[in-house]
């Protein structure tokens, strides 16, 4: 039982670091991810659209199946988790073998290794340290760095660049880890609101995506918002002057704009839009007075409830505003909160008469008393409210995610760009008892452009060899070397 | 030989014909437009202009290599590119100076931007890897998208708040580097796998098997009593009409819908014939095969000039309006990209069909070629990297979130992954030759949905390109 249950392990974790298993979870992500793209997705669509696009029948499947919130079920996430493990086993089965090889690189070529390496080279030598003395000029003349390995029965040159460069795979794979670990770090922990603040308020209660409210232990002021605009009327820059409320006192201020965000104590907040409340914040009217009454027109500034005292016996106060006013069955209702049809509602007192008049602006018939008003009224200004909506995001895990990335492109670009090549170079004696000087090399990438540095490198041993060799060689005929390529 | 040779040179001379009266149609057409569009003649329009007629001579060059097997068109042909390539640099460059940003802001200006890099990178493929007619495949592309961009709005925009961004350059920048990558990966695995002497009918078949997708396509657009659907354009906003959020109207241009429809029987023709050929083993079927592509060929230069004629401006009725609306040529720029691209994909086949020994001589072997392919997607595969991450920063800056899987980003990842996938079957399964080079089309094919059909088919946040 436990024999099994152990093979079924052991199967279990081939199974998982296969090559073959990470590319049907690649094309499962793949066919899910793009079936998310296509079907409507249920946060960011309204539900009647989706009941129109949908059948009952059809949405129903697709809501019980989670295709209608692919990226946030429960079988997406494992599928992510799967992906992991997946790279995870890959690299755990792979690693060790790698890591010898990084670890104790193979400096001294046996004859097995020798007869095997794809990219070498001979050249006949009188002796010993005469060979690998000019091989090691050589290299140095190339700007690579030799080691003399000395073993029981030879004596070699052995020279290598970018080892590193071996590692790069497992620094690619182990940043797109880090990268989900953020991921998953900013699923849990993190969160996503909106606040929405009007000029010379403060609040901390953020209103989450989920529909909750959060409460944060510092509020955030708005000290001012507004938009431009380009000529042509298109939108050139939105901006809220925040400041942040901790314990009373003012920690920091800033402006903040699209694409520059304030940000304290990991809390960041976006502009993310402007616009009108549809509540008033000041109205100015003239006032003159009706039916011959002595006096002479004035300027009244009032806002919501204010009263204003017209002359010492009449006064107004600004009972209702009304952005977009309609009238049904002899009442005044409102339509909208967009402030394209506004309406105001005066109530004019006169203390003498004890007699009140409902003034509106503009004249409603049916329910405006404006012609038996002591006084008439005339706007001159409306200023309607204006609040800038603040985008609020706390993703603890997004410093992982930024980490993974620049590991990632540290990774990649040694494993497209840096490659590992080395070099051995050892006296071999043949048959007859001639010596000469046996060369390999090998890249673990880019292998054409490695046998043109070969060649080089061969090329200039020869050249260091010549002036000793020349004189007596001349006679002889020189077998040439032989570089067998890939 | 020589009766192979006597049987081409009847039919060459048509193509030519064929092939010559088409681009004069065609640029007389964009001539006829610019002259509308400006009085002005040092003006990015012309300069615009004049890239399109070098890319054109210079496509036409290396077509005309294919057709009369003359290797000094060639060099003409690069010649020509460079060219083009200058007076496209000029046109980035007054856009640049006009706009004050750099040309990444609109559909328009990313496309500028992209015709610009293929073409450098052609002439890079060509000067450095010896990949000497590349321009045939590349060259192509380019003109599509410099006619795309000359029905697409071009006058410069101010950039919303949102685009006010150095990393939204980064990000566009890294996209068009990383897609043209991909673009050029495309056309060396089509050329290994000419050289990997892959058999003609093959390419018959995958050359049919895209023309018929094309015209499944665009016969969606088919309405009841032989019509074709269009989208209405809004000439003063330049833009779509849009009855609701997402939704466009559509006008019902008159009988256009049969001749799109008697096309799609003359593309089918060859698969058809290809198909018998196989069952019955009788290369008879193949000879008329070809035959039927040739015809198809003039039928869809018909569809394409009916096409022209009659959307190009009109005014129709449409079946969810009362009254006539206007169309425009820049209202339906996929349907006109479907019908260049698949008159230009059999007019290479034909090249493929009739030149097979010269481009076999002409082209590096099949080694090298899987070679290069291989180190294009080494180019491209970090830049699509870099280019999701930059664009998840700037996310994060603009809209408080890094990953929204936005179907952009979705299929940006999607892309990411397929090119993952090429290099791991590549790097740890010795995939090579065939296979691999099928994946760089497969990957070329995701990447151009990313592009085109995202923006188009599917709604999302990257609502500016």
């Amino acid at each position: 039982m436990a024999l099994s249950l152990r093979s079924a392990v052991r199967k279990t974790w081939q199974t998982l670091s296969s090559i073959k298993t990470g590319v049907v979870l690649i094309i499962l992500v793949v066919i899910f991810s793009a079936a998310g793209t296509v079907i409507l997705q249920r946060p960011m669509t309204d539900p009647d659209e989706m009941a129109r696009a949908y059948s009952p029948a059809m949405l129903r499947f697709l809501d019980a199946t989670g295709l209608t919130d692919v990226f946030h079920t429960r079988w997406f996430v494992a599928l992510m988790i799967l992906v992991s493990l997946s790279i995870i086993a890959a690299s755990v089965e792979r690693f060790p073998n790698a890591w010898r090889f990084f670890a104790r690189p193979y400096k001294s070529p046996d004859d097995n290794f020798r007869r095997v390496l794809p990219t070498q080279a001979q050249i006949p030598i009188d002796e010993e340290e005469q060979g690998l003395g000019a091989a090691e000029r050589a290299f140095k003349h190339l700007h690579l760095k030799t080691e003399r390995i000395v073993r029981p029965s030879s004596f070699s040159l052995f020279s290598e660049r970018n080892r590193i460069s071996e590692m790069a795979v497992y620094i690619v794979h182990a940043s797109l880890l880090l990268i989900f670990f953020g991921g998953i770090v900013d699923a849990l922990y993190g969160w996503r609101g909106f606040l929405m603040l009007n000029p010379g308020k403060a609040s901390n209660q953020i209103e989450l995506k989920t529909g909750a409210t959060r409460t944060l232990p510092f509020s955030i002021r708005c000290d001012g918002a507004g938009e431009e605009t380009y000529t042509d009327g298109t939108p050139k820059k939105y901006w809220s002057k925040l400041a942040v409320v901790d314990e009373g006192r003012d920690i920091s201020s800033k402006e903040i704009v699209v694409n520059d965000p304030l940000v304290y104590q990991g809390v960041r907040f976006y502009q993310a839009s402007y616009g009108r409340t549809g509540k008033i914040d000041q109205l100015i009217l003239n006032a003159t007075p009706a039916h011959g009454i002595n006096g002479t027109p004035q300027e009244i500034k009032l806002g919501l409830y204010d009263t204003a005292a017209l002359d010492p016996d009449t006064k107004v106060q600004l009972v209702e505003f009304i952005p977009d006013y309609t009238v049904q069955d002899g009442h005044v209702y409102a339509r909208s909160n967009d402030v394209v049809n506004p309406a105001v509602h005066l109530v004019v007192t006169s203390a003498k008469t004890n007699q009140t008049v409902n003034f509106w602006l503009p004249e409603i018939p049916g329910i405006a008393e404006n012609q038996s008003s002591p006084y008439n009224f005339d706007p001159k200004d409306l200023k309607t409210g204006v609040y800038t909506g603040l985008e609020v995001s706390h993703e603890p895990g997004q410093w992982a995610v930024w980490a993974g990335v620049v590991l990632m492109a540290i990774g990649l670009t040694f494993v497209f760009y840096v490659v590992h090549m080395r070099f051995w170079v050892i006296t071999v004696q043949d048959a007859s008892g001639k010596l000469s000087l046996w060369i390999g090399g090998t890249a673990n990438r880019n292998r054409d452009a490695f046998e043109v540095k070969f060649k080089h490198i061969v090329e200039q041993i020869r050249k260091e060899l010549k002036p000793v060799t020349a004189a007596k060689k001349t006679a002889e005929l020189v077998p040439g070397t032989t570089t067998a390529g890939r | 030989m020589s009766r192979a040779n006597a049987e081409q040179h009847p039919a060459t001379g048509m193509t030519l014909i064929v092939m010559v009266g088409l681009s004069i149609a065609f640029l007389l057409f964009i001539a006829f437009l610019n002259v509308v569009k400006s009085g002005n003649i040092l003006s990015e329009a012309n300069l615009l202009y004049a890239a399109l007629v070098f890319y054109a001579g210079a496509g036409a060059l290396y077509l005309g290599f294919g057709v009369t097997g003359t290797e000094s068109y060639i060099k003409f042909a690069s010649v020509a590119t460079w060219a083009g390539l200058i007076a496209n640099t000029g046109a980035v460059a007054h856009r640049w100076y006009e706009a004050g940003h750099p040309p990444f802001a609109s559909l328009y200006e990313m496309l500028l931007s992209f015709v610009w890099t293929l073409a450098a990178l052609t002439l890079i493929a060509e000067k450095r890897y010896g990949v000497k007619v590349i321009g045939t495949v590349t060259m192509p592309v380019a003109i599509v998208g410099v006619v795309l961009m000359q029905l697409l709005r071009s006058e410069v925009r101010p950039l919303v708040p949102a685009l006010q961004s150095t990393w939204l350059h980064v990000h566009v920048t890294l996209a068009m580097l990383a897609y043209a990558a991909c673009a050029l990966s495309f056309a060396l695995a089509m050329m290994f796998l000419i050289q990997d002497k892959m058999k003609t009918e093959t390419f018959l078949a995958a050359t049919s098997i895209f023309t018929v997708g094309v015209y499944t396509a665009v016969l969606t657009r088919f309405e009841r009593w032989g019509g074709f659907n269009v989208v209405a354009w809004d000439f003063d906003n330049k833009q779509e009409v849009f009855i609701s959020r997402g939704v466009r109207l559509f006008v019902t241009i008159p009988d256009l819908g049969w001749l799109m429809l008697v096309v799609f029987a003359a593309v089918a023709a060859p698969l058809a014939l290809y198909i018998v050929s196989l069952l019955k083993k009788k290369d008879s079927f193949l000879a008329m095969a070809n035959r039927a592509v040739f015809i198809s060929i003039l039928l869809q230069s018909l569809a394409l000039v009916f096409f022209l004629l009659r959307a190009r401006d009109g005014r129709y009725p449409s079946l969810d309006a009362e009254g006539l609306y206007p169309t425009s040529l820049a209202a339906s720029p996929f349907i006109l990209s479907a019908l260049v691209g698949g008159i230009f994909a059999n007019l290479l086949y034909l090249l493929l069909l009739w030149r097979r020994n010269d481009l076999e001589r002409l082209l590096p072997d099949a080694d090298n070629l899987d070679r290069i392919t291989y180190k294009t997607i080494c180019i491209a595969f970090p830049l699509l990297t870099l280019m999701i991450a930059a664009g998840a920063y700037w996310a994060n800056r603009a809209w408080g979130s890094y990953w929204n899987w936005d179907p952009k980003e979705t299929w940006a990842a999607i892309t990411w992954l397929v090119y993952a996938g090429y290099l791991h079957m590549r790097i740890t399964r010795g995939w090579r030759g065939r296979r691999a080079a099928y994946f760089a089309i497969l990957g070329f094919a995701v990447v151009m949905f990313t592009f085109f059909g995202v923006t188009y088919l599917l709604p999302g946040l990257h609502a500016y390109a």
